[in-house]
């Protein structure tokens, strides 16, 4: 019998351009609430902006004064949950939110070496605001622990990866400086703090 | 119906049943901000052409312009762009922001020295109309954050591609070549400056 090739790429062709991917690990099911804590931060502006520009003066103040922040910020991210969760303690608002951006910003485009300690606090009030403001994504039926797991490791995982980008790039610890990198980190620290000023001046005439 | 034509109606029963909505211009939430805010600079040619001078005239004035030009001009602009979020307006903005590209592309083409702190205000007063305009349209984007980072990442690309431009000025034939860019940024800037005042129709 002679079979219908011709049909049969034609076949092939349509299923393939209609494929979709195969949801294999629904994120609803079982370790669901994890994903949804690691994915609700991740896909929302407000926390990566200010979590890169963290990553981003951690790396650029060099891996002694970077690395405490792997600890400090994952924890403050699940302090400030648990504040949201316990006592529905807000983010602050939009202006502070736009407040510790152009905050962020201004360090790293004026390259200010500021001490450990400072740094600390920063990251910990940054966490705090968005701990509490991420636990809008917890409803009745969500289970606190797996989405407060997920969170904190969305919050290592970037804050690390970041941190380690930035010294890469040309971070305090990168060996000899290259002029035009240093410049890029800072240009960028001016991009992030003119986005805080404009978000700013949107929250206060709204 | 004929055997021979029942491959090809089961094709077409299933590439109908997996069929899926064609979303072609999806203009809605963060994508729709970015994308409206990345494009508001490269679509108004005065501010593209002005912007891209900025950054040759760095790039002919070296350090500290070179340099200090991208990470200062982004926090201007931005305080123009509160003004125009809060809707405080400004004198003639269209006016002006012709006569930036007028200005700016004059200084490259003349190859204009002038102090730091003297380029520094005529950029400085300049960024504050540029960002008006874009922070105008801040409020209605389809995403405020996604728009104010699209449009200040599209502008300081914009002084990037000048600034690179600005390095073929190493090279004699290079430096004719942006002389020339200049005037012709200085020319469509008086263009779009005698449209704003109404001196052409």
């Amino acid at each position: 019998m002679r079979r219908p090739i011709g049909l049969s790429w034609v076949a092939a062709a349509a299923l393939l351009a209609s494929a979709e991917s195969a949801d294999a690990h629904i994120v609803a099911s079982r370790l669901g609430d994890f994903y949804a804590g690691a994915l609700h931060p991740l896909t929302d502006l407000q926390d990566l902006i200010p979590w890169a520009a963290l990553g981003l003066l951690a790396g650029s103040l060099g891996a002694g004064k970077g690395r405490w922040l792997v600890l400090v910020f994952p924890l403050g991210l699940l302090a400030g949950l648990v504040l949201g969760l316990a006592f529905g303690v807000g983010s602050g608002g939009p202006v502070a939110e736009a407040g510790m951006i152009v905050t962020l910003g201004l360090l790293l485009a004026t390259e200010m070496r500021i001490p450990t300690a400072f740094l600390g606090v920063i990251a910990f009030g940054l966490a705090l605001m968005r701990g509490a403001a991420n636990w809008g994504g917890v409803v009745p039926e969500t289970n606190g622990l797996l989405f407060a797991a997920g969170l904190a490791v969305a919050g290592y995982a970037a804050i690390t990866l970041v941190m380690g980008l930035t010294l890469a790039f040309g971070g305090a610890d990168a060996g000899p400086p290259i002029a035009w990198r240093r410049i890029a980190i800072r240009a960028l620290g001016s991009w992030i703090a003119a986005i805080g000023l404009m978000m700013g001046g949107f929250a206060l005439s709204s | 119906m004929s055997a021979r034509y029942l491959p090809l109606l089961t094709i077409a029963i299933a590439v109908l049943t997996l069929a899926e909505p064609a979303f072609a211009h999806e203009q809605a939430g963060v994508a729709g901000g970015l994308a409206s805010g990345l494009l508001h600079p490269l679509t108004g040619i005065d501010h593209l052409i002005a912007m891209v001078a900025v950054g040759i005239w760095g790039a002919q004035l070296g350090a500290p312009a070179i340099w200090v030009l991208p990470i200062t001009f982004p926090l201007v602009m931005a305080f123009g762009g509160v003004l125009g979020v809060m809707r405080i307006p400004l004198p003639m903005p269209e006016a002006v922001i012709a006569l930036s590209a007028f200005v700016l592309g004059a200084a490259v083409a003349v190859r204009l020295r002038v102090p730091f702190a003297a380029a520094a205000v005529v950029v400085g007063v300049f960024a504050i109309f540029h960002g008006h305009a874009h922070g105008a349209e801040l409020p209605s984007a389809a995403n405020p954050l996604a728009y104010g980072v699209g449009f200040v990442v599209a502008t300081g690309l914009l002084h990037l591609c000048g600034i690179a431009i600005g390095t073929l000025s190493r090279w004699p034939a290079g430096e004719r070549l942006i002389q020339g860019l200049g005037a012709a940024i200085a020319a469509l800037g008086g263009y779009f400056l005698a449209l704003s005042l109404g001196a052409v129709a």
